[in-house]
């Protein structure tokens, strides 16, 4: 469509899902700083802080801090509290494993000219396809 | 990248070893696939989060089984006993959520503590040691170089890799679990030599003397370091020792996605800063001053004076030489009536430290020596009815101030200990650059 940016990365788990972006280009210190409920972000140095991921595209660009990462979002899967889908500028371990446990789609890796962690902003209104591994602002905040 | 399989492997995902281990197996094999690794590695070494903790009450049953299921191998419909580990594979335990002995005075109740006995107990039927502590290589649980290992603690994984050569990366607690059912993780990341070498050199010019020099110094350099990144430190500073080294670690794991920081003439992979970086270009240099580790400190001690309820040594566990140390300083001296005094280290330690007199010297000054969790693994049922908190861990500061809205203090442990017997927290034991 017109106007739309595409950005491409890898796709690691299939599937469409359209919604607002939550972007941390400083990481979420998942561990600790995640409400497994509500999905709240209670990391306090979060530029997010006390807004929820729940079924939002979360943007990020790694993991950050404890090993325990995943496990705050396999608890928020479980919980209702998860994101409907994720991206990570580059993948890590971590990330790797919570993708996993996870299952929503997911795009990885995408090139240091188009870090979505750069291009995109909280509140954007975006579409990822974790089978094409794209990422789509549908509309700018 | 397509994902080669042994034929041992190609048994396991077929099932013909059991559900368990096929599950396991099915997803390492899927993390393999998203973090594009070609091939998989022997796991000879885990550190497992076993017990009952606070996040797993998501999945609303108190069934061992069903929780591990749904939580750990990620699989809600089914249950599949967890009752067995790789036979290559050691393993023991890291924090619970209790202490070995104690509850009343964690504000925990029994039930809580029963549950958390009986999934330990159920962990060590599967053939995981009960060891309950966040530094297992102070209880022989030691990688050598080169030795695959996983590990639920981000301070073992850079620990591991950084001072001794060993190769982990941070994976994750579900993970973990896994790797020891079946014995493999994905050779990716920091299990690949090529993948070892320093990305981001950063000079050193603050002063490092004390145990909170470098624990800020952690913080200093996560908050400024790329993900992605490894750090390799330069600089003019008195050597430091295995307890400077680990607490530096600690905090620098817990500030960023490192799990790898090379110190040159001190580190293993890092006898010249050429070896450091695998001669290959650094991609930034970063100077890091007392203005650095200044900043750091402001972002994690709360402002101002206050009560304090609970001083709280020991993230990660205390060794015998920090225990004789604080031991040391208590002498003769009597903890405010109003103030819980914790230090946090492994049972065996806890031990020893009966043995030679010092746990008695602690408790006569009115503190008590823990072992198996840790306060904010504890959490809420500890934390809620406090006014003030001190540790003397900047890992341990963090992770209260995501889970307790009143000040959390930041000293060094004389500072800490003087608190403790103030029963407050002033000005004159706030950290200062030397």
């Amino acid at each position: 469509m017109a106007g739309e940016m595409i950005i491409k990365g890898r796709g690691v788990m299939p599937g469409v899902v359209e919604g607002e972006a939550v972007v941390c280009p400083g990481g979420l210190s998942a561990y600790g700083g995640l409400d497994l409920d509500s999905g709240v972000i209670t990391d306090f140095e979060n530029v997010n802080h006390g807004r929820t991921i729940k079924n939002a595209i979360l943007i990020l660009p790694s993991s950050k801090g404890s090993n325990g990462w995943s496990s705050s979002f396999t608890a928020a899967k479980v919980a209702g509290a998860a994101p409907a889908a994720w991206a990570f500028s580059k993948v890590d371990s971590s990330v790797g494993v919570a993708v996993v446990t996870v299952g929503i789609p997911a795009v990885v890796d995408f090139p240091s000219d188009s870090d979505p962690c750069l291009k995109i902003n909280t509140g954007d209104r975006v579409r990822l396809d974790g089978t094409l591994g794209t990422l789509t602002v549908i509309k700018k905040k | 990248m397509h994902l080669h399989l042994t034929d041992h492997e190609k048994k396991l995902l077929s099932g013909h070893m059991g559900r368990l281990k096929q599950v396991a197996m099915e997803n390492i094999v899927k993390f393999a696939e998203v973090v594009g690794a070609g091939r998989l590695c022997q796991v000879t070494k885990a550190h497992l989060y076993c017990g009952a903790h606070n996040y797993l009450k998501v999945c609303g049953s108190h069934d061992f089984h069903r929780i591990f299921t749904t939580m750990q191998l990620a699989r809600p419909g089914e249950v599949i006993p967890f009752t067995e580990i790789d036979g290559g594979c050691f393993a023991q335990s890291d924090v619970s959520v209790s202490d070995f002995h104690q509850y009343e005075s964690l504000g925990q109740s029994k039930a809580v503590f029963d549950e958390n006995k009986h999934f330990l107990v159920m962990a060590r039927q599967a053939g995981v040691a009960v060891v309950g502590t966040c530094a297992p290589y102070l209880t022989g649980w030691l990688p050598v170089a080169g030795e695959h290992f996983v590990s639920t603690e981000s301070s073992v994984t850079i620990v591991g890799n950084s001072l001794w050569g060993a190769r982990g990366n941070s994976d994750g607690i579900e993970a973990a679990f896994w790797s020891a059912i079946c014995g493999r993780t994905p050779e990716f990341g920091l299990h690949l030599a090529e993948n070892r070498g320093g990305t981001h050199h950063f000079k050193i010019e603050a002063n490092l003397v004390e145990l909170p020099d470098w624990d800020l110094l952690g913080k200093a350099i996560g908050r400024v370091l790329p993900a992605n990144a490894v750090p390799v430190l330069t600089g003019d500073f008195p050597k430091p020792d295995f307890n400077h080294l680990r607490q530096f670690l600690t905090s620098l794991a817990i500030s960023s996605n490192a799990q790898l920081c090379h110190i040159v003439g001190l580190t293993p992979e890092a006898p010249t800063i050429e070896a450091a970086f695998k001669n290959v270009a650094p991609q930034g240099e970063i100077r890091i001053t007392n203005k650095d580790l200044s900043e750091a400190y402001e972002l994690i001690s709360s402002p101002g004076e206050g009560p304090v309820d609970l001083v709280s040594l020991g993230c990660p566990h205390y060794d015998l030489s920090q225990i004789k140390a604080v031991a040391a300083l208590l002498e003769g001296r009597r903890v405010h009536p109003g103030v819980k005094l914790m230090i946090w280290a492994p049972l065996s330690i806890k031990y020893l430290a009966e043995v030679n007199g010092l746990a008695q010297i602690i408790e006569k000054a009115g503190g008590a020596i823990y072992a198996g969790s840790c306060p904010t693994t504890v959490g809420p049922c500890l934390l809620d009815p406090l006014r003030g908190l001190v540790f003397d861990s900047f890992k341990m500061a963090f992770s209260a101030k995501n889970m307790f809205s009143r000040p959390v203090y930041f000293g060094g442990p004389a500072q800490s200990l003087a608190a403790a017997e103030a029963g407050c927290w002033r000005e004159e034991f706030r950290w200062q650059a030397k």
